[in-house]
Order: C-alpha cells, then sequence, then structure tokens
C-alpha cells in the first residue's frame, strides 16, 4: 500500500483533521466505483436470463431460474462473497491435491470473484425487476407487432426491449444505489474499498467519528449523483409517452 | 520445501501458471491486519508500521527471505492464509487450539496478559465465577477475550464488537462497563491517547495458559514444516542476538516477550 499512487499525488484532502489520511477516501472510492461498474454488465446478463427462464415456457430453465433467485435473494451477501472467494477455492484445492497427489494451491483474483460474486447476487434481484417489466409490456404491442409480421425476435427487440426499459430502469436504479453499498463487503477478501480504507485510516489515528462521517458523505454523493443520472434516464426512456 | 503447484483461476477458466521454483531467496508473502497499533498499522503515507512488522522484517533478515506483506481484514485473515493468498499470518494472532486445527504456528513471539479496563472509580468484584454479575463486558468478537470472559465470569452480559475501537468507544460512552483486551494493546491502542482519559486497567493480570495460549505465534499453512523450523530458527536468532531486544525496547518501556530473553 506504500507505493505511490495517482491518489496519494493528487487525490490528498490536505484538511488538518485528516491528519495526512485524506488520500484513503480516493483510494476507496476508486476500488467502490471500479468494483460497482464492474458489476453492471453481470447484473444485466443475468437479470435478462433469469427473467427470460422464469417466463419461459421450458420446465427446466424456470426451475433454474427459479432456484437461482431463490437461493442468492435468501443467502446474506457476505456468506456469498466468503463462500465463492475462500469456499470454491479450498474445495478445488481438496478436490486437486487428492486428485493429483501433491498439494495444490489455488488462487482466484479477488477482484474477480469479488464482481462475479456481486454480479450474481444482484443479478437475482435484477431477475425480477426484468420480470416485472415483461410483465408490465402490455399484450396488445406484441399482437400489434405480430400482425404486422415481426418476428418474435424482433418483436422483442423493437417494441418489448424499449417498452421494458421505461419499467425497468426504476427498478434498476434501485438495485445499483443497493449494490454500491454492498461493495462495503469486499474487504473480507483484501480488496480496499471505500469502507475499509476509511477504517485503516480511522483506527490508526483513532478517530472513527471524523473519517466514517466522511466516508458516508461520499456514498451519499455516489448516491445522489446516481439518483440524478437514473432521472434522466428515465425521462429519457419515456419519451413518446404522455405525462400524466 | 514441498514443492508446491500454484493454480490460477480467472473467472472460470483454469490456467495453470508457474510452479514455485526454489530461487535464492525464498519469497514468504506475510498477511497482517494493518488497523491493531502499535503491533500492525498503515501510517499516514501508507507503509505498515508496529510491533509486528518490524519483527516480521527481523525474522525474514535473520531466514534470508524476500518478504512482501499483504494486508488483509482480520475477518477472513485465516481464510487467506489457507487458500494461498500468503504464507505466513503475523498480525498479533494468539496461539490457541481451536486455530491450531486450521493452521499451524510458530513458537509465540510475545506474550502478554489480558487485562480489564474500565471508567476511573469504577469498583466491581472480580472473583472468578461468581464475580461481575450482571456486568456488560466488551470484547472483539471471535477472540480469546470473548472466551475467557464466558468462561470465567458466566454472570457477565458478553458484548462483541467487529474491532477493539468500537469496544472502547462504547466504554467511553457507558454502554459496557468493563473490556477485556491484551495489555499491551489497551494501554496503547487506548489509554495512552486523549480517548482514553476517562479509563483505567483494573483487575488483576490473566494469562490462562488453557485460554490465552501461549502468546502470539506466526500462523503458517498445515503441514509446511520447512517454513515453520526456518522462521522458529530466525526468532531464536532475532531473541538471542538482541535485535528481538532494540525492537521491543523502540515501542514498549517492558518486555513483552513473557519470559527473561535469553543472555546475549
Amino acid at each position: 500500500m506504500n507505493e505511490v499512487t495517482f491518489c496519494k499525488l493528487y487525490g490528498n484532502i490536505p484538511l488538518p483533521q485528516l491528519q495526512g489520511y485524506g488520500w484513503v477516501f480516493c483510494e476507496g472510492l476508486t476500488t467502490t466505483l471500479i468494483v460497482g461498474v464492474s458489476c453492471i454488465p453481470f447484473v444485466i446478463l443475468l437479470g435478462l436470463l433469469g427473467a427470460w427462464g422464469k417466463l419461459s415456457g421450458n420446465r427446466v430453465a424456470r426451475i433454474v431460474a427459479g432456484a437461482y433467485t431463490t437461493v442468492v435473494r435468501g443467502v446474506p451477501e457476505l456468506v456469498l462473497i466468503l463462500l465463492t472467494y475462500y469456499g470454491i477455492t479450498l474445495i478445488l484445492q481438496k478436490t486437486l491435491t487428492a486428485i493429483m497427489g501433491e498439494q495444490v494451491l489455488i488462487d482466484i483474483d479477488r477482484f474477480t470473484a469479488g464482481t462475479i460474486t456481486l454480479g450474481l447476487i444482484y443479478g437475482a434481484f435484477a431477475t425480477e425487476v426484468f420480470r416485472g417489466a415483461y410483465l408490465a409490456v402490455d399484450r396488445g404491442q406484441i399482437e400489434a407487432a405480430k400482425a404486422y409480421g415481426m418476428n418474435r425476435h424482433v418483436a422483442f427487440v423493437r417494441v418489448v426491449m424499449p417498452q421494458m426499459l421505461r419499467f425497468a430502469l426504476p427498478g434498476l436504479g434501485n438495485v445499483w444505489l443497493v449494490l454500491i453499498k454492498a461493495t462495503a463487503l469486499m474487504s473480507v477478501i483484501q480488496l480496499p474499498e471505500l469502507m475499509r480504507m476509511t477504517d485503516i485510516a480511522a483506527r490508526a489515528v483513532r478517530m472513527p467519528f471524523t473519517f466514517y462521517f466522511a466516508a458516508s458523505l461520499l456514498y451519499l454523493s455516489i448516491t445522489i449523483v446516481s439518483i440524478w443520472l437514473l432521472h434522466r434516464g428515465e425521462r429519457w426512456a419515456s419519451r413518446g409517452v404522455r405525462r400524466a | 520445501m514441498k514443492k508446491l503447484l500454484t493454480l490460477a483461476v480467472a473467472a472460470f477458466a483454469f490456467t495453470a501458471i508457474s510452479t514455485a521454483a526454489d530461487a535464492d531467496m525464498q519469497k514468504v508473502r506475510i498477511g497482517t491486519e494493518g488497523a491493531y497499533p502499535p503491533f500492525n498499522s498503515i501510517d499516514e503515507s501508507g507503509n505498515l508500521v508496529g510491533f509486528d512488522i518490524d519483527i516480521a522484517n527481523a525474522l525474514c533478515a535473520a531466514a534470508n527471505f524476500e518478504c512482501e506483506f499483504v494486508v488483509q481484514d482480520w475477518d477472513g485473515i485465516i481464510d487467506g492464509l489457507t487458500t494461498n493468498k500468503y504464507d505466513a499470518i503475523i498480525a498479533s494472532m494468539s496461539i490457541t487450539e481451536k486455530r491450531m486445527e486450521v493452521v499451524d504456528f510458530t513458537e509465540k513471539y510475545y506474550n502478554t496478559p489480558a487485562k480489564f479496563i474500565a471508567n476511573k472509580g469504577t469498583d466491581l468484584d472480580f472473583t472468578e465465577g461468581t464475580g461481575l454479575e450482571g456486568a456488560k463486558v466488551g470484547v472483539q468478537g471471535a477472540t480469546i477475550h470473548e472466551d475467557f470472559v464466558r468462561m470465567t465470569w458466566p454472570g457477565a452480559e458478553v458484548v462483541t464488537y467487529a474491532t477493539q475501537d468500537e469496544a472502547n468507544a462504547d466504554l467511553v460512552s457507558g454502554r459496557v462497563d468493563l473490556v477485556m483486551a491484551d495489555s499491551v494493546a489497551l494501554d496503547f491502542g487506548f489509554l495512552q491517547t486523549d480517548a482514553g482519559a476517562c479509563c483505567e486497567f483494573v483487575g488483576a493480570d490473566y494469562n490462562d495458559p488453557a485460554i490465552h495460549g501461549e502468546g502470539a505465534g506466526i500462523a503458517i499453512r498445515k503441514g509446511e514444516a520447512d517454513l515453520q523450523a526456518a522462521l522458529d530458527a530466525a526468532l531464536v536468532q532475532i531473541l538471542s542476538d538482541g535485535t528481538y531486544k532494540a525492537i521491543n525496547d523502540e515501542y514498549f518501556n517492558y518486555n513483552v516477550y513473557g519470559e527473561d530473553l535469553p543472555a546475549m
């Protein structure tokens, strides 16, 4: 942690109250945002797949998607993170050691593991958002698209998707806001996100209130910026819909 | 050293990358918490500092290891060792039976007693077994101090915290009557600071080997006898050549080894 980083050079908040630890916020915030943003593609992909599974006529797909959302939403995030990062590593190590007859040590990259785990968790929540959004699209729209001669895929992309997006955005925004806060759990797998960096500094100078308060303001500002962007996104997705 | 095959798993794909080669200088990665002053913490430039860190560096020099530190939250610090994120934990970890089911330890590198602190003027009955009836005792969760308080004073109400600082903060605000932890950690981490002006040591020194163990040791993965032997030998060396005493005196004005240092 002693290497010279961008944050130490330019991201230091030179307030005397922070006793030289002003850079921890920049470091932590960067990790938090990178982890959070990297999760989004997983969340959307898994959410769409899950929603497709739940709504599909295929019994197996329905069961798999149902099990996924039930298990993932039912187990605390921290447990899932520890399970993927340490549990899976240990199982692989023990199995491979037994097979190969010599000690095998596995190293799962913490960033990859963390991103996948959070993506997996919030993908389950996004599944429900997309499912609800799909069901909210008027059936008559699909029938009309068919009447125009569009096949199922074309109808989905041109007619259903744009309308789904409008219904899904508020829910997805919610998932994003919860996800950003859940990144604080990543410190158990050595990812120095905002909460962990704040913790290190707060404990080194023994000023928990100052540091945690500053961190809470940063989390809050992520939320405020996100809400603003989401609001604009929602307006864009609702263009062409008459406001009441 | 037992030949270790290191595999890296990126996403879901398995990629074998390297077989640990026996270079001239063995590379050892050391896991530490970085949030337990004065034993291990991070200074304002981001450097790891503290007694544990100095001891670790001295041991690495004595054993001719090339050492690298990995900072890890206390939660998951043993999991990180068993899953090969680092090779040894030097983070003031007490040697206990429970932990020895999962990891091996070197000999202790320090052993300080556990003590209570309380707001000044607190008068309580510390009789083991019957004392502290109804008293609220704050401890860091999943530590020997939690086990010890639960076993020794069944009448006490144990309140557990994720970190020592949270327990101390609740002592100041009166949410708990007592806090138990390692004497040195309490002394340096709290009593000697502005926040600790309220409080003082109370009760006796506690050092029950059955619970407090032999002191703090270096945790390593099970079955790595060569690393264990090398670290133990390095420990004997720094104890006898005066390095240990020099580090000890830099941080403490008494001997934290727990027994007399060997004559030089």
